[in-house]
């Protein structure tokens, strides 16, 4: 009896794990659900598979058509769209050999006829289509007619045989020697909302848009090989043939990438990243980036800890990081619950890799991934979102990184030169933002215009707008926003909405010069003075006054800060102003005109005046103008130049080299 | 042992001649003041009448720094965080061997081609005082032995500009050509590195080969008042090839020192505050007893070379 008491109770304690570990309830609707089965030839270099799918219409319009993207077929010749526009931004196609060329072939797509246990045959109507332009060579995007519509609510059921030819490592997939790197692999159905289809081609800038769903993916492989993929590893099963199928399972993601190698180290650590919550972290590293495994770990362990707390508790039960084999184009990128970072075997204390880039594709799990704004269309809504999620979360957890140098593949730091925060992306914003406004579909930025737009601008704005709500208020406000659509595509006016609500008022105007705007901000502090006030001369009211020293005016200063706006961009900014004497005022400006003066009379001539002390207004492209001193401090030029005759003195005496 | 009797005699040879060492680091100052000097304004200018001048006087103004780069013309372009110490000497380290020397703004450039042309110039006054041995320095004997040289020197000069020349086209270019055939093909990025640093060790080498031979080259046509450079260059090779053992052990052990020295100034000149007018002319002094050591050394190198040649001969 006790022995059946306590057999019963371990069973329920079994169950009850495996009820937890391997918790099925979905956190959204599942719009998209694939069931795949796939064979990796590593002698051919294909995938070949099966790919059921479930999709429901969660719109309220009917529709008799199913869009779908084929990604690799950018791969499969140089005039695709793809490499079209890879030229256009000067990265020529070199090199590629027959068997490099990569492409996703469906060979079937049948509808599941449940009710008549039957299935219907929707190839015949299979048409490449060019959404985005005119290029008949670009087989990206193909649809299929059915039958007869899906009405709302409805969902349908298709099985589709396919193969995809491994592409040579580009834009973030492929296979380098026995590397495999594998993403935007299958045929993906586009996203169907507002009565139409959201399924645009493969494009150079930008990236992907998909719905949620669940993926629950067989991969079998040579049995050497060490796999990661999305999701959870429920199992692996040696098929006594030299082959190993890996089974994947995860809900509620848009996206399924996975990675096989047999050179592979694996560490798995669970993590409790606020009490009571934990998560799996699997890194897959690189044998020669062993050294590396606890700066990699930390950074994970960092970006999950800090992103659940800025934007809310990691939902997932694991996260997969992997070192991205040399040469093979995969770093620094993201899918659902698994994602790459980037490193090099030598770094140093004080250098951000592999942590920033670790944390910025861990980021993108939350903006993108559980934000599912559209990156083909508002790039700026997962760039710009989470390159000011990697700063914020690498400066909190590690403080600012110093400067480095690499001299003959060894990087340098120099300990006395930090790189402050605000430094993060206004080079590129200052240099070429300007080009377009931010809010352009990804592939319509002009040449060098993308990422300043999408990235550095996006951040800019963010942290513009954090400094401008306030710490509290911006925190309540992005982490309500990143919570609010979680499983959920917004658009930018979701995020003004958020943004207005959280600062109590239309926060359009503020908003709307960034977004939909090419201006540059900036505020500088165009003079001051402190002169003694002009004594009266001359005939006043019939009487004549001549000039004398008078010792009133002799302990009064007039006193001028004229402060302008050299950019597009209007905000309200402050203005410090301090006097000898250690007082200080501050003035707050609307900062609609072009300039405004204020003026003060008083015992003490002004020190220095001040544009934004606060350093508020982080996207103002010169910082330096916006602050004035009556005496500017003399060491400093003789300091630096002094420095650098030092450089140019040993060149000099170094180069001699060359003569005598 | 031969080479410590040559070293130690050309170390007491260069202690006689401490004015000439002070001549050519006056030359060495004057010739970068010219450049340091509107560096100088640029950077007062950009410095304005802004806060940037008092957290450039305390320490390295980050923000300011990517402004000015990202506007930066000509000069400007050098003026990085990493001229700072040990960068200095690395960028030039580097430069010099991977010959990004022609990344220089074009100014510095002319500068350099100059400077050059007058220390080849130069090198026939210090040879020529090396082989009386004098005790005394005096301009007149310096620019007679510079003046009565230049010719020949200017002609080696340019020959050792064609081996120079050869080395980077063959020889750098055809392990840059094996290196970037390596990184394409490579599992990790670890081996190319460590190949990367053989390759570069192999130009460098090649580079004060070169130097060290010409040198000889030099001594030749001092010593034995040779008039046919083509000979000299020649017959210093000849020499170097019979006498490697000593000719390669002197060389290095004054390179040695010269690295002895430099991680010694590199150590040092971060410890100088430059918060003060009275830091900055603290540091200023040390840089230039730094570029006097160098110079110092370069001098006792080639003193050190002439007793070798003598000795052997």
């Amino acid at each position: 009896m006790p022995k059946k008491i306590l057999g019963l109770l371990l069973f329920s304690l079994l169950f009850l794990a495996t009820f937890l570990s391997f918790s099925d309830e979905p956190f959204c609707k599942q719009v998209a659900n694939y069931t795949m089965n796939v064979v990796l030839d590593t002698e051919r270099k294909t995938i070949t598979g099966e790919e059921f799918l479930t999709w429901t219409n969660e719109t309220e319009h009917p529709t008799d058509e199913l869009w779908f993207h084929l990604y690799w077929n950018a791969f499969k010749n140089n005039m695709s769209t793809f490499f079209s526009e890879q030229r256009q931004r000067g990265r020529g196609l070199t090199g590629f050999r027959l068997e490099d060329w990569g492409y996703c072939r469906v060979d079937s797509i049948r509808m599941i006829d449940k009710e008549n246990f039957a299935e219907i045959d929707l190839s015949p109507t299979m048409a490449f289509q060019q959404p985005d332009n005119d290029n008949p060579h670009d087989q990206t995007v193909f649809f299929v007619k059915l039958p007869q519509p899906v009405e709302p609510g409805q969902t349908i059921e298709l099985r589709i045989e396919f193969l995809s030819k491994v592409p040579r490592p580009i834009s973030r997939t492929g296979v380098y020697k026995d590397n495999y790197f594998i993403a935007q692999w299958f045929p993906k159905i586009g996203v169907f909302e507002n009565g139409e289809w959201n399924c645009h081609q493969y494009h150079s800038p930008g990236e992907f848009y998909a719905d949620y769903g669940t993926y629950d993916v067989k991969i079998t492989l040579p049995a050497a090989m060490i796999v990661g993929a999305t999701g959870e590893h429920r199992e692996k099963t040696d098929n006594g043939d030299g082959t190993t199928t890996h089974h994947f399972f995860q809900r509620s993601v848009h996206d399924f990438a996975w990675t096989a190698s047999p050179h592979l180290l694996e560490f798995t650590e669970d993590f409790e990243f606020a009490p009571g919550k934990t998560t799996e972290i699997t890194l897959l590293l690189q044998p020669y980036h062993k050294n590396l495994k606890d700066r990699y770990m930390n950074a994970v362990k960092n970006a999950i800890k800090y992103c659940s707390l800025f934007y809310g508790d990691y939902p997932y039960t694991t996260a997969t990081c992997v070192d991205p084999a040399y040469n093979s184009r995969s770093g620094g990128m993201e899918y659902p619950t698994f994602f790459t970072g980037g490193a090099y075997f030598i770094t140093r204390k004080g250098i951000s890799s592999p942590e920033r880039v670790t944390i910025h594709e861990f980021g993108h799990g939350y903006f993108f991934g559980l934000v599912g704004s559209n990156e083909f269309e508002n790039a700026w809504m997962d760039e710009g979102f989470t390159s000011f999620l990697d700063t914020e979360v690498y400066y909190t957890a590690y403080g600012a990184p110093v400067y480095s140098k690499t001299y003959f593949g060894i990087p340098f730091t120099f300990r006395d030169v930090n790189i402050p925060i605000e430094s993060d992306g206004i080079s590129r914003h200052r240099q070429t933002s300007d080009r377009d406004d931010m809010q352009r579909f990804a592939w319509q930025f002009m040449e060098g215009s993308y990422g300043a737009n999408s990235y550095a601008k996006g951040e800019l704005m963010l942290r513009t707008l954090k400094r401008y709500l306030g710490e509290n208020l911006f925190g309540n406000m992005i982490k309500s926003y990143s919570q609010r659509w979680w499983f959920k595509h917004p658009k930018p006016q979701d995020f003004y909405d958020i943004v207005s609500e959280f600062a109590a008022q239309d926060m359009s105007w503020f908003l709307d010069q960034f977004v939909y705007g090419s201006g540059k901000l900036d505020y500088a502090i165009g003079s001051i003075s402190s002169i003694r006030p002009r004594q009266q001369t001359g005939w006043f009211n019939g009487e004549y006054r001549e000039s004398r020293s008078n010792k009133e005016n002799a302990k009064t200063y007039e006193s001028d800060v004229l402060v302008r706006r050299l950019g597009e961009v209007k905000t309200p900014v402050e203005i410090m102003v301090v006097f000898e004497d250690g007082s200080e005022i501050r003035e707050k400006w609307d900062g609609d005109y072009r300039w405004k003066k204020f003026r003060y009379s008083g015992p003490s001539r002004i020190v220095k005046a001040v544009v934004d002390p606060e350093f508020k207004l982080v996207i103002d492209v010169n910082r330096s103008n916006n602050s004035m001193v009556r005496e500017p401090n003399k060491i400093a030029p003789y300091k630096w130049a002094s420095q650098w005759l030092i450089w140019l003195q040993h060149a000099m005496e170094f180069f001699t080299l060359f003569g005598g | 042992m031969k080479v410590f009797i040559n070293f130690f005699k050309g170390f007491q040879n260069t202690g006689r001649l401490m004015r000439m060492i002070i001549l050519l680091l006056v030359v060495n100052l004057a010739f970068s003041l010219i450049l340091a000097i509107p560096m100088y304004h640029s950077l007062k200018d950009s410095f304005g009448n802004s806060l940037v001048g008092e957290r450039m006087a305390e320490g390295f103004d980050y923000l300011w720094w990517e402004e000015y780069r990202d506007d930066a013309q000509g000069l400007e372009r050098t003026f990085t965080p990493s001229i700072i110490g040990k960068g200095a000497i690395l960028n030039n380290l580097e430069g010099l061997i991977q010959l990004r020397v022609f990344d220089l703004p074009p100014i510095i450039l002319i500068y350099g081609f100059l400077y050059i042309i007058l220390h080849t110039f130069f090198a026939g006054g210090i040879l020529s005082l090396f082989k009386k041995r004098e005790a005394k320095f005096s301009l007149g004997s310096f620019f007679r032995g510079a003046g009565s040289y230049f010719f020949r020197f200017f002609l080696l000069m340019l020959i050792s500009w064609v081996i120079f020349l050869m080395i980077d086209q063959v020889v750098k270019g055809s392990l840059d050509s094996i290196l970037s055939g390596m990184r394409e093909t490579a599992i990790s990025e670890v081996t190319p590195f460590y190949w990367g640093l053989v390759f570069n060790a192999v130009v460098f080498f090649l580079f004060l080969f070169i130097q060290m031979v010409f040198d000889y080259g030099r001594i030749k046509i001092v010593e034995e008042d040779s008039p046919n450079v083509l000979t000299s260059a020649a017959g210093a090779f000849g020499f170097v090839g019979r006498h490697l053992g000593s000719t390669l052990g002197l060389f290095y052990l004054l390179f040695l020192v010269q690295v002895v020295f430099t991680l010694i100034y590199v150590l040092i000149q971060g410890l100088i505050s430059q918060s003060s007018f009275l830091g900055i002319a603290l540091a200023f002094l040390f840089q230039q007893i730094f570029i006097f050591g160098l110079i110092w050394i370069r001098c006792w190198l080639y003193s050190s070379q002439m007793e070798l040649y003598r000795y052997l001969k």
